[in-house]
């Protein structure tokens, strides 16, 4: 039954759902913001790629630090404008998480119609680096295997960041105890706005990436989030690596589940293991 | 305003209301129904979460099931039972997940009740495509317009009248001291667990009961249509802005919002969206105890600042 086509294609396909989840697991982890406009950010990242390729045909590759930089200090705004009040307004977690939730849906509705005002609602796409390459006696397009890459660099990275330097150590002990990480020092008011920033610009170039492959418009966030979602629950809200293995994990679900029964059932998959793992284990799968 | 005031002034306002078929256009009749369908779906909405400050995003999904008894049964039972099965079949299905879920607090609760809006609508489509072969459903048999304005009407007065009494009712107060402090509230003696999947069924009967009545207004249903996760939205949209701890802001923001909605959607459908979210994010950031709190807020600072 275990195919190696198979193997290889779900792992692509489950590399696609971690990228998109890095950003909001992010958030997540370090600010309770459950962020629901997620996929709206990452529809702005597709454009602007988009936008870059066809206007001036540089490669979707070489605008990824100039769509970080530009969704960073769109993230810095969005926090000052609205996660900072909440963040200092609210009593307990249980309110900042739904008053950010809320708001979350109001950026939703304000980015997404914003893009249909500006951009229509026709598909767009563009082919970059279509051209099938042979693996495991299947083919995928080498746009694919490079998302793919990103997607597993990417994770590292940020693994790396978070375990080896004094802003990945800060951010680790504001996740274990807010109020302890205050005590020695580690200042809310420059960690927040950074590391809300730094989820928004991982949105974008997952966007971007994912503009190579499928055709964009501005309704297409809305899934994106929703995949992130079941992704970081998969992994645990916050777990860095286990947003990867979340993204993994469902990308083979999906393919093997989908192969033995049929393609209809794709959606009915993903909500059930998401429902499944939230009643029996929601602190995520990997949790001690 | 004590128990009984709320109930003899909504027997009143129904009372008023149920001459409206007489009076009103087609036009007007319909947008009446908008008013009294949201208004319900808040009232309800605001029943279970107001208190309990559990964020339930499921509306949609209670709806659709509503929709779908209809489907179903609209052709072989009479039409009371079809809109009263809508209610407990809603119901049902809100105290089997409740009593799985209703532990998660949060983002968590939030995230989980959209989930299953999603995961009953897949359902659902797969169910109907796999065994009929179709993916959406034509309603033949349906009952006049003044009998669909009268179910809803219905609805939307038992609503409000089963609301007025559960704030008044121990538990009620049950309820609010689990948004208080549910370790608290456990520690006094409350069943929480018990009076959690209690008040989630009963705040989705209503969703489900609306469901069923509404639906026949569109000739054609489908999955996406009546699971459309807008609807738990602008819902939830509606209480908060109304303000989710009082009765009547609910009730008078879905007159003003079905109004709103009725008026620019259709001509200005991006431009509203963007309003409407821009509004929700000032509200949030600016006013989250929702309009009914500055009124609250003139009556009793004290209160206001002891709950925080």
């Amino acid at each position: 039954m275990i195919s190696l086509d198979l193997t290889v294609a779900g792992l692509i396909t489950g590399g696609m759902y971690a990228l998109v989840a890095i950003g909001l697991n992010l958030q997540y982890g370090l600010m309770r913001i459950m962020n629901i406009a997620h996929g709206e950010f990452l529809m702005v990242g597709a454009y602007l790629a988009y936008w870059a390729y066809t206007m001036t045909r540089v490669s979707p590759l070489l605008t990824l630090p100039a769509v970080f930089a530009v969704l960073f200090l769109g993230g810095l705004v969005v926090y000052r404008l609205c996660f900072r009040r909440i963040a200092r307004a609210a009593p307990s977690v249980e309110v900042l998480e739904s008053r950010s939730l809320l708001v979350g849906f109001g950026l939703m509705f304000l980015i997404q119609n914003g893009a249909f005002l500006a951009w229509g609602a026709d598909l767009r796409g563009y082919e970059y680096l279509a051209q099938p390459v042979e693996i495991a006696g299947a083919r995928f397009g080498a746009n694919r295997i490079v998302v793919f890459a990103f997607a597993v660099g990417l994770s590292l990275v940020l693994l790396a960041v978070l375990r080896f330097t004094l802003f990945g150590k800060a951010v680790r002990a504001m996740m274990q105890s807010p109020t302890g990480a205050q005590l020695v020092g580690i200042d809310i008011s420059v960690l927040h706005p950074v590391v809300f920033g730094v989820g928004l610009a991982l949105a974008g170039v997952a966007g971007a990436l994912l503009s190579m492959i499928y055709e964009i418009s501005p309704a297409m966030g809305e899934p994106y989030t929703v995949t992130a979602l079941i992704v970081i629950t998969l992994g645990g809200l916050g777990s860095a690596p286990g947003s990867l293995l979340g993204g993994l994990l469902l990308g083979l679900v999906e393919t093997f589940g989908t192969h033995v029964s049929n393609p209809s059932m794709k959606m009915l998959l993903s909500y059930g293991v998401f429902v499944a793992v939230l009643i029996l284990r929601p602190r995520g799968l990997f949790a001690r | 305003m004590s128990a009984r005031a709320t109930l003899a002034a909504t027997a009143a306002a129904v009372g008023v209301l149920a001459a409206m078929p007489w009076v009103l256009s087609d036009f007007l009749l319909s947008l009446t129904i908008s008013c009294l369908m949201y208004a319900g779906l808040a009232v309800s909405w605001a029943m279970f979460s107001g208190p309990t400050h559990y964020l339930s995003l499921a509306t949609a999904a209670f709806f659709g099931l509503g929709a779908y008894v209809t489907a179903w049964s609209h052709a072989a039972l009479p039409w009371p039972v079809v809109v009263l099965g809508g209610g407990l079949v809603a119901a049902s299905f809100a105290a089997l997940v409740g009593a799985a879920v209703l532990h998660l607090r949060g983002a968590y609760f939030a995230v989980l009740t959209f989930g299953l809006g999603e995961l009953v609508r897949h359902a659902i489509t797969y169910f109907e495509k796999s065994y009929f072969r179709t993916v959406g459903r034509v309603l033949t048999t349906t009952p006049d317009g003044t009998t669909i304005y009268f179910t809803v009407l219905a609805v939307a007065g038992a609503a409000v009248a089963v609301a007025a009494l559960v704030r008044a009712s121990r538990f009620g107060l049950a309820l609010a001291g689990i948004g208080g402090d549910e370790e608290r509230a456990q520690t006094l003696g409350v069943a929480t667990r018990r009076v959690k999947v209690a008040g989630f069924a009963l705040s989705a009967f209503f969703p489900g009961a609306m469901g069923a009545a509404v639906s026949v207004r569109w000739t054609y249903i489908d999955p996406s249509a009546v699971f459309n996760p807008f609807i738990g939205f602008q819902t939830v949209l509606i209480a908060m802005v109304g303000g989710a701890a009082t009765l009547g802001g609910p009730l008078a923001s879905a007159v003003v919002f079905s109004l709103f909605t009725e008026f620019l959607r259709l001509r200005f459908p991006y431009v509203f969206l963007i309003v409407l979210g821009t509004l929700l994010i000032v509200l949030v950031l600016y006013l989250p105890g929702g309009l009914a709190s500055l009124l609250d807020r003139r009556r009793a600072p004290a209160a206001e600042a002891a709950r925080g």
